[in-house]
Order: C-alpha cells, then sequence, then structure tokens
C-alpha cells in the first residue's frame, strides 16, 4: 500500500491546520455550493469576479484534511486567474487526481503537484475533487449543488 | 400473485392451452436455490452452537470493556455511545481530526473500520458530530488486535491532530 505520508504531505497538513481564504466573500458574484453527504464533506465557494478575471476566492465549510486542503490551495491558486485559466487548470487538476498516466498533468499544476499522492488512495479522491468541482459550478454558474459521489 | 420470475421448480405442468404454477414457496422460488449458501449458513449456525452463545457473548464483553478502558485513555478519544449493555462496538471521534482521515490511518495500520455517518445521520446530529469510527468486535478477535488499534489512534492523532 502506499505511503500515507504520499497522502498526507506537509504542504496539505498545513492547509488543514491553517486553511486559506477561509472566509464568505460578502456581495460575492459567484457561489457555488457542494456536498458529499455519505463523507459529510460541505463547501461554500465564492468568487469575486472583475473584467473575466478572479479577483477574489474564499470559501466556507467542513470536512476531512484532503478536502479542507483542497479548498484551501484550490482559491489561493486561482486567485488572479481568468475564467478560462482556471477551467483549464481544473482539467489538469482533475487528470491528476484520477488519470493513470499524469506525469504531464502533475507538472503543469504548481504546487498543486502535493495532491498527485491522494490518487494511490481512491477512496478519497472525491475528497480532493469536491472543492473543484464546486469551483466549476461558481464559474458556470450551476444552481444545484455538487457532489463528487 | 403471478410469479414475479420464470424458471425451474415455479411450474407444474404446461400445455399449450394453459400453464399451472406450482405451489408456494415453489412459485416464487424459480431456478437453482442458493444450496451452497444454505450450506454454509447451516455450518456456520453448527459452528456457533458448538461455541455456545453464553461463551461467544461473554467473550465479546470482556474485547468490549478491554477497548472502551483502552479508547477512553487516549488523550483526545471520545466515545460516542456509552450505554452500560451494548453490543461489541466502539464508536469515537478523534478531537478535531474528521473520521474519514482517522479510517484512513487505521486502515494504513492494518486496522479495518467503518468510518462515516452509519446511515444514521440523526444519531450523528444528537451527539453533535458530523461522522464517527466505528471498530466492531466478534469473539474471534483478540486483545492484541485492540493494542493495534489503540497504537493506530495514537498514530492518527500524532500525524493529523
Amino acid at each position: 500500500m502506499s505511503d500515507l505520508r504520499e497522502l498526507y504531505q506537509q504542504t496539505i497538513l498545513d492547509h488543514h491546520r491553517k486553511p486559506r481564504n477561509f472566509r464568505a466573500i460578502a456581495g460575492a458574484d459567484r457561489t457555488a455550493h457542494g456536498d458529499n453527504p455519505l463523507c459529510g464533506d460541505r463547501i461554500t465557494v465564492y468568487l469575486r469576479m472583475g473584467n473575466g478575471v478572479i479577483k477574489d476566492a474564499a470559501w466556507e465549510g467542513s470536512g476531512c484534511a484532503i478536502s479542507r486542503a483542497s479548498a484551501s490551495m484550490m482559491t489561493a491558486g486561482v486567485i488572479g486567474k481568468r475564467n478560462a485559466e482556471a477551467d483549464e487548470l481544473f482539467h489538469r487538476v482533475h487528470a491528476m487526481l484520477t488519470e493513470e498516466s499524469n506525469g504531464d498533468a502533475a507538472r503543469d499544476v504548481g504546487k498543486l503537484a502535493v495532491f498527485a499522492g491522494v490518487r494511490e488512495f481512491p477512496s478519497r479522491v472525491k475528497c480532493a475533487t469536491l472543492p473543484w468541482h464546486t469551483l466549476e459550478a461558481a464559474l458556470h454558474g450551476t444552481a444545484e449543488p455538487v457532489t463528487t459521489e | 400473485m403471478p410469479p414475479y420470475q420464470g424458471g425451474g421448480d415455479m411450474i407444474k405442468s404446461v400445455t399449450f392451452e394453459k400453464t399451472r404454477y406450482n405451489d408456494l414457496p415453489y412459485k416464487f422460488e424459480a431456478g437453482t436455490p442458493h444450496i451452497a449458501g444454505a450450506i454454509g449458513l447451516a455450518a456456520a449456525l453448527d459452528y456457533l452452537s458448538r461455541l455456545g452463545f453464553d461463551r461467544i457473548g461473554a467473550r465479546e464483553e470482556e474485547l468490549l470493556a478491554y477497548g472502551t478502558e483502552l479508547l477512553a485513555a487516549l488523550p483526545g478519544v471520545r466515545l460516542i455511545g456509552t450505554a452500560r449493555r451494548k453490543a461489541a462496538v466502539l464508536s469515537f471521534v478523534l478531537d478535531g481530526i474528521h473520521a474519514h482521515d482517522v479510517g484512513t490511518v487505521l486502515d494504513h495500520e492494518g486496522v479495518a473500520v467503518r468510518a462515516g455517518h452509519h446511515c444514521a445521520m440523526p444519531v450523528m446530529e444528537r451527539f453533535g458530530v458530523a461522522a464517527t469510527v466505528r471498530a466492531s468486535m466478534a469473539f474471534y478477535n483478540t486483545r492484541a488486535e485492540l493494542d493495534t488499534l489503540a497504537r493506530a489512534v495514537r498514530r492518527a492523532r500524532e500525524m493529523l491532530g
């Protein structure tokens, strides 16, 4: 079995303990909810947009270390990105988390590469992807809560 | 009531004019019955009867008492469900650590538990927790395995706390 340290990397544990952008954005332009009821992971993603750029991104919710760290690093990673760039990053992260050969994808996600180890723990992949699917729902204005279960 | 499925033994006779279904319960037991399962169930019942349900109960109570003592002594552990008379299960939460993270660490240490809301969300709400970790013991478990559980919980806290 894969090493636990591959899953719970120091960076992930740091973001779990001290999540970044863990707040609501008053008057957010975009808001979306994600819910994995079997796990009990819940997240709300807030975005403030300006000129097609994500000016601010924040989140609130509760969940396991993987989902918290994923939401924390995701919001930090998409602030300042254009919509299309955030979409592109979503696809790369998703490929890294779910696809077999992801050597290229892992290189192109920057700091988010610390989540590459999650792929070896199939039951935990949905924890890491929930914030990202919720971000996508916010970017594309989906009203229904999203789930990755 | 018409048969829900066709197959061997659910039929009495068939002609072009008329089909007669078998009597109950055969009408609803189409095809080859689960023979291996029935034999296995009988063997399991023989085995349990030979051990004796009193002895099984006593053994599980002893394991429960030992496991409760071990977990209650660990810092950060809160046992959920502490009725005087209860089945040999240990549900607990670890302070500040989500049950699924605990489950992953325990799994890695060779301890299989269930983590989550256990299809009992109102109970989770009653205890004010999102999810719990649950170790279930049977008479064939050992004190050494409970020692492993306690070590693994300690490790989960070191790692994620």
